[in-house]
């Protein structure tokens, strides 16, 4: 304790980093995957052959390396110059979205057709069937996979300070450099994203509960 | 966009890759046996009638798997550094605790989809609870869990890649080290990328493989 409260402030901002680094990926991501699991979904032709592409081949490799293409390879092929919290936030944000893509096309391909005929019927157009009744539909259905990719992407911005993000973990281990207390450094650290991802797994719980559809 | 690609430096640097390569299949072997192991204790224990032992089984489940991978492998290379433990020593360690409490889930859930039954009536026939386990239970389970294993294995491959944090020199560290040594960073960092996916694949599509025949076996003895 006589490390941690004395840098607590420090340790604290770096949580703040974790949290808004987390926040921005999540919503992109989320974006991202809805797009992209619904261009598999719909198959639109070229793009939904891309799109199942870039979801493969972002799902076969590791996000470090992902996150290494993104602040070195991109910007070297490129030639511009990015800031490791502007890599890592893209990196977190496609590689999450190629995920969620994944999760939101088994939600859509969990309704059932009888439900898009009934809409049909009843004279909405086919897009409005889509936006009114599938999406929503599978939304509800998937939170509980949803918030398990949230929480695995709360403790993935941890990789964000290999890349130089002064996020907490980085900031931990500076203090370490500092005071030389790795037990109660490292242990605190650890204890401080396992409270997060269990508030965030509760969160989804509460979400899911609340708005679970059973057609 | 005016980069000249110059892909002769991965030929040129071929031992580095190999011997990467090699270091990555082994990282995730190990780390596959022994949360494998890890993973089937604890997955019996949360399938017990004992409260308390069950109550262990959350335990590590949850503490486990709500701690960041990275986090894992700085407490036994950092924090437990007097332990002096070698960087790879760590890593699977770190990848072992870590990816055991995703098979915990998976092994309970195997467990529990095998009807209670096919237990009861081993034991009925006279096999001692070990033996009925092992001989009816986990055999039944581990056909109906074989592709989230799979799919399993083949994140845990990918979570291999942060042993490179700790100096471990795999893949993702050697990539590091030719794009230090010769700046051809795309190039390190690209054909790393792709050795994963194909690595990644190939795992995932035997583990597939296995499972298909294993379940035709299973098939032909239930009816026989």
């Amino acid at each position: 304790m006589d490390v941690i409260l004395p840098n607590l402030g420090f340790l604290l901002s770096g949580l703040a980093t974790t949290a808004v680094l987390a926040l921005i990926s999540i919503v992109a991501g989320t974006v991202l995957g809805i797009v992209l699991g619904t261009l598999r979904y719909t198959s639109v032709p070229v793009l939904g052959q891309a799109a199942a592409i870039y979801i493969e081949f972002t799902r076969g490799i590791p996000l470090l390396v992902f996150l290494f293409l993104f602040y070195f390879a991109l910007p070297a092929l490129g030639g511009y110059k990015v800031s490791a919290y502007v890599a890592a936030a893209q990196g977190f944000s496609f590689f999450i979205g190629a995920y969620l893509a994944e999760d939101f096309r088994s939600g859509l391909r969990s309704v059932r057709p009888q439900l898009k005929q009934a809409a049909r019927a009843s004279g909405l157009t086919e897009t409005q069937v889509f936006r009114h009744i599938v999406l929503p539909i599978a939304l509800r259905r998937i939170i509980p996979t949803l918030f398990n990719q949230y929480v695995r992407l709360f403790k993935f911005t941890s990789v964000a300070s290999v890349i130089g993000v002064s996020e907490l973990t980085g900031r931990a281990m500076l203090v370490n450099a500092r005071e030389f207390a790795p037990i109660a450094i490292i242990v605190t650290l650890a204890l401080t994203y396992l409270v997060c991802c269990l508030a965030l797994s509760s969160i989804g719980r509460a979400l899911s509960h609340r708005f679970t559809v059973r057609t | 966009m005016n980069y000249s690609f110059d892909w002769s430096v991965i030929w040129e640097y071929r031992e580095l890759i190999t011997r990467g390569f090699i270091n990555t299949v082994l990282l995730s072997l190990l780390g596959l046996i022994f949360a494998a192991l890890l993973g089937i204790l604890m997955g019996t224990l949360a399938s017990v009638s004992s409260r308390r032992l069950r109550w262990i089984a959350t335990i590590y489940v949850e503490t486990a798997r709500n701690i960041p991978l990275l986090i894992h492998m700085y407490f036994w290379y950092i924090a437990l550094a007097y332990l002096r433990l070698p960087a790879f020593a760590c890593a699977v360690l770190g990848l072992s605790i870590y990816s055991g409490a995703y098979v915990t889930e998976v092994v309970r859930s195997g467990i529990a989809a095998v009807p209670r039954g096919q237990y009861a009536a081993a034991l009925a026939t006279g096999l001692p609870p070990f033996a009925a386990m092992r001989h009816v239970v986990y055999p039944q389970a581990l056909k109906i869990v074989t592709p989230s294993l799979a799919g399993l294995a083949s994140q845990l491959i990918k979570d291999s890649s942060l042993a490179s944090v700790i100096a471990v020199a795999e893949l993702t560290y050697e990539a590091g080290a030719i794009e230090g040594l010769t700046f051809r960073t795309f190039e390190a960092y690209i054909f790393v990328s792709l050795l994963y996916l194909a690595l990644v694949t190939i795992v995932s599509q035997v583990l597939m493989l296995l499972t298909r025949s294993r379940k035709s076996e299973t098939i032909s003895v239930s009816e026989g």
